[in-house]
C-alpha cells in the first residue's frame, strides 16, 4: 500500500521534474534481501539515488513533496 | 557451575566470557534477549563481540552481528587487537553482519508512513544464512536517533525479538543508560524486547578506573546478585565473580592442628591453628606478624602442605630477602611449586580481582595453608571499608570450604601496653566487623621494662579449643621467632 503510493509519487517526480531523463528501477526487497543488504535499506518505502554520486536516499511515502526534492538534490537554485 | 534444573525454568547458554557464566550462575537466558546498558566506554561493544566470537570458537555456535553503529569494516579492525579474526569467520560462512552502520549516509523522511520489514528481512536472511545460534545488536539508541517514526522502531525490535525466540537464537542487545535509574534505556524498550539486563559501569578510583557490572533483572532467573568487577583485557573481557557464601560447606577440624613450627608456641595453641580456621595476628609494626607467618608457611611446606602468601604490605622480592636471611628458601619452593606468591597494585584495589587471584593461586597448586600480609594493608588501599569486609567475609568462606587453615596479619594501632590493664586495651577489630569472621585471634605487644622492649604474645581467642591464656615473652632471631617464658611484672 504505502510503496504503492510512493511509486505514484516518484514516478510523477520523474515525468514532471526531470522530464523522464532518468533511469528507475523498481526493487522489491522482501524477496531480495540481498539488495537490501547492498544498499544498506531498513525500511519502505525507500528511494535511492544512486547516480549522481553521492548516493541519497529518501524514506516514507514520499506524500510530502517539498521534502522529497529536497533530498532529491532537485531544489531549484535561488 | 550448574545449572538448577528447575521445572519450567528458563535455560542458560554459557557465553564462555571468562567469568561472566559464573556471575550468571551458567550463562544468559537461553533463546531470549539480553539488554546491555551503560554509558558508552563501559564497554558494552566488547560484551558482543566476545559473546559472537566465543559462541563460534568454543560452542560451534554461528553468530550475526547486527550493527546500526559502526560499520562493519571498522568492527572487524577493532577486534584484531584481540586477536579475534571475523574476515575468515566471514570466509567460513560462521558469522555474518547486517552492516546497517550510522556512517552510511543521511536519510531524508518524506511523510513518516513507513515500516521496517527490509531490516527484518536482511535479519532473518543472515540468521538463515549462517544458520546462527548467537545475534548481537549495537546500538538500539543509535537506531532511535536515525529515524523519526518511533513506534515503528518500536514494532520492528518486537518482531525481531519474536523472531529470535522462534528460531531459539539467543541475543544480546545494546542500549545506552540514562540517569541514575537501574537499567533504565533511553526509549525505555527493555520493557518489551528483553527478558534481562545487564548493566555495566566505569568508576573512577583515586588513580584509575575501575569496570563493574551487575544484573538488573531476569526474569524468573536465578542470578548471582551484587556487583562485581571485570576488565577489558587484551584477550577479551575478564569478569570476577563474587564467591558464594551462602553454599558454605566449612571443612574444619578441631582435631586437626596446623602448626607454626614455632617450639613454645604451638604448644601455647594446643599444637597449632585447627583446620580450616582463621586466626588473625594482631600487632603494631615490628612485633613479627610477618614472621609467624612466614613461620607458618614453612612449617606446611614441611609438612607437604602447599602454600599461598598474598604479600601487600611489602614487595614479593623483599619478603623473600627477609625469609632467606632466616634460612628459608622460598624462591626455591616458588620454583619447586610448593608456594605462589600473590601482589597487586597498592592504588585502587580491584577486590574481586585479587580475590580472583588468590583463589587462582590455591587452586593451582591446591595450597592448605594461606598468609595473608595484611589485612590493614588491604584497607588502607581500597576505596572503601565495606568492599574490605565483604571480600574477606567470602575469602575466608571460600577457605573453610577447601579446608585451607589462614593466617591474617593486622595492623594494630595498640603498640605499648606498658601500664598495667592496658596490655587487653582496644583491639581495634570491629572498625572492620572482623570478630565475626575470625576463628582465633593472637595478639603481639611491646612492653618497656627495664630500659628495654619487650615482645609480648598473647592468645586472645581460639574458638572451639583449649589454648593457654598466660602472657609470653618471644624474641626474633636468626632462624626465626623464639618463645620465651611466662610474662611476670
Amino acid at each position: 500500500m504505502l510503496s504503492r503510493k510512493a511509486i505514484t509519487e516518484v514516478k510523477k517526480i520523474v515525468s514532471e521534474d526531470l522530464k523522464d531523463n532518468c533511469r528507475l528501477k523498481i526493487v522489491d526487497l522482501l524477496l531480495n534481501p540481498e539488495e537490501a543488504e547492498r544498499y544498506n535499506i531498513m525500511v519502505t518505502p525507500a528511494l535511492i539515488r544512486t547516480h549522481p554520486k553521492p548516493e541519497k536516499k529518501i524514506i516514507g511515502d514520499l506524500s510530502n513533496k517539498e521534502d522529497l526534492l529536497t533530498g532529491l538534490d532537485l531544489t531549484p537554485r535561488q | 557451575m550448574q545449572n538448577k534444573t528447575r521445572k519450567g525454568a528458563v535455560e542458560k547458554l554459557a557465553t564462555g566470557i571468562r567469568g561472566f557464566d559464573e556471575v550468571l550462575e551458567g550463562g544468559v537466558p537461553k533463546g531470549r534477549s539480553t539488554l546491555i546498558t551503560g554509558a558508552s566506554g563501559t564497554g558494552k561493544t566488547v560484551i558482543l563481540n566476545e559473546f559472537l566470537y566465543r559462541g563460534i570458537i568454543q560452542f560451534k555456535e554461528n553468530g550475526v552481528y547486527v550493527t546500526f553503529e559502526e560499520d562493519k569494516k571498522d568492527i572487524i579492525k577493532n577486534v584484531k587487537n584481540f586477536g579475534w579474526n571475523y574476515n575468515a569467520l566471514i570466509a567460513q560462512k560462521k558469522l555474518t553482519f547486517v552492516d546497517a552502520g550510522a556512517l552510511k549516509g543521511v536519510i531524508f523522511e518524506s511523510g513518516t508512513n513507513y515500516d521496517f520489514s527490509p531490516l527484518i528481512e536482511r535479519v532473518k536472511y543472515a540468521l538463515k544464512k549462517v544458520k546462527a545460534k548467537r545475534l548481537v545488536m549495537d546500538s538500539i539508541d543509535s537506531l532511535f536517533s536515525r529515524f523519526q517514526n518511533k513506534d515503528a522502531i518500536r514494532q520492528a525490535l518486537y518482531q525481531i525479538v519474536a523472531e529470535l525466540k522462534d528460531l531459539g537464537v539467543t541475543a544480546l542487545l545494546t542500549g545506552e543508560k540514562v540517569g541514575e535509574e537501574k537499567g533504565l534505556t533511553r526509549y525505555g524498550v527493555e520493557e518489551f524486547v528483553a527478558d534481562g539486563a545487564i548493566e555495566l559501569e566505569l568508576i573512577k578510583g583515586q588513580q584509575q578506573f575501575l569496570r563493574r557490572m551487575f544484573v538488573v533483572k531476569f526474569r524468573g532467573i536465578g542470578f548471582r546478585s551484587g556487583i562485581v568487577e571485570f576488565e577489558i583485557t587484551d584477550q577479551g573481557l575478564v569478569v570476577y565473580p563474587k564467591i558464594p557464601i551462602e553454599r558454605i560447606v566449612a571443612k574444619t577440624d578441631f582435631k586437626i592442628r596446623k602448626a607454626f613450627g614455632i617450639k613454645g608456641l604451638d604448644e601455647i595453641l594446643g599444637g597449632g591453628i585447627p583446620l580450616g580456621h582463621m586466626v588473625l595476628i594482631s600487632g603494631n609494626t615490628g612485633t613479627g606478624k610477618t614472621m609467624f607467618g612466614m613461620h607458618f608457611l614453612t612449617q606446611g611446606m614441611r609438612e607437604g602442605e602447599n602454600a599461598v602468601f598474598l604479600a601487600l604490605e611489602e614487595p614479593v622480592e623483599q619478603v623473600k630477602k627477609t625469609a632467606l636471611v632466616h634460612g628459608w628458601d622460598f624462591n626455591r619452593s616458588e620454583k619447586e611449586g610448593k608456594i605462589r606468591f600473590v601482589s597487586t597494585s597498592l592504588i585502587d584495589i580491584a577486590n574481586d580481582k585479587l580475590l580472583y587471584q588468590i583463589v587462582s593461586a590455591v587452586e593451582c597448586i591446591n595450597a592448605k595453608r594461606v598468609v595473608v600480609d595484611s589485612i590493614s594493608t588491604l584497607m588502607s588501599a581500597t576505596m572503601n571499608q565495606e568492599q574490605v569486609r565483604q571480600f574477606l567475609v567470602q575469602l575466608v568462606a571460600y577457605f573453610k570450604r577447601k579446608g585451607v587453615t589462614c593466617v591474617m596479619n593486622y595492623l594494630s594501632p595498640v603498640s605499648f601496653g606498658a601500664v598495667r590493664g592496658q596490655l587487653l586495651s582496644s583491639l581495634m577489630t570491629n572498625e572492620i566487623r572482623l570478630s565475626s569472621m575470625t576463628d582465633g585471634i593472637i595478639m603481639l605487644l611491646f612492653v618497656e621494662r627495664d630500659q628495654k622492649i619487650k615482645k609480648l604474645l598473647s592468645v586472645l581467642k581460639m574458638r572451639g579449643s583449649e589454648h593457654a591464656t598466660e602472657i609470653f615473652s618471644f624474641e626474633i632471631e636468626k632462624g626465626g621467632i623464639k618463645m620465651g617464658e611466662k610474662y611476670k611484672e
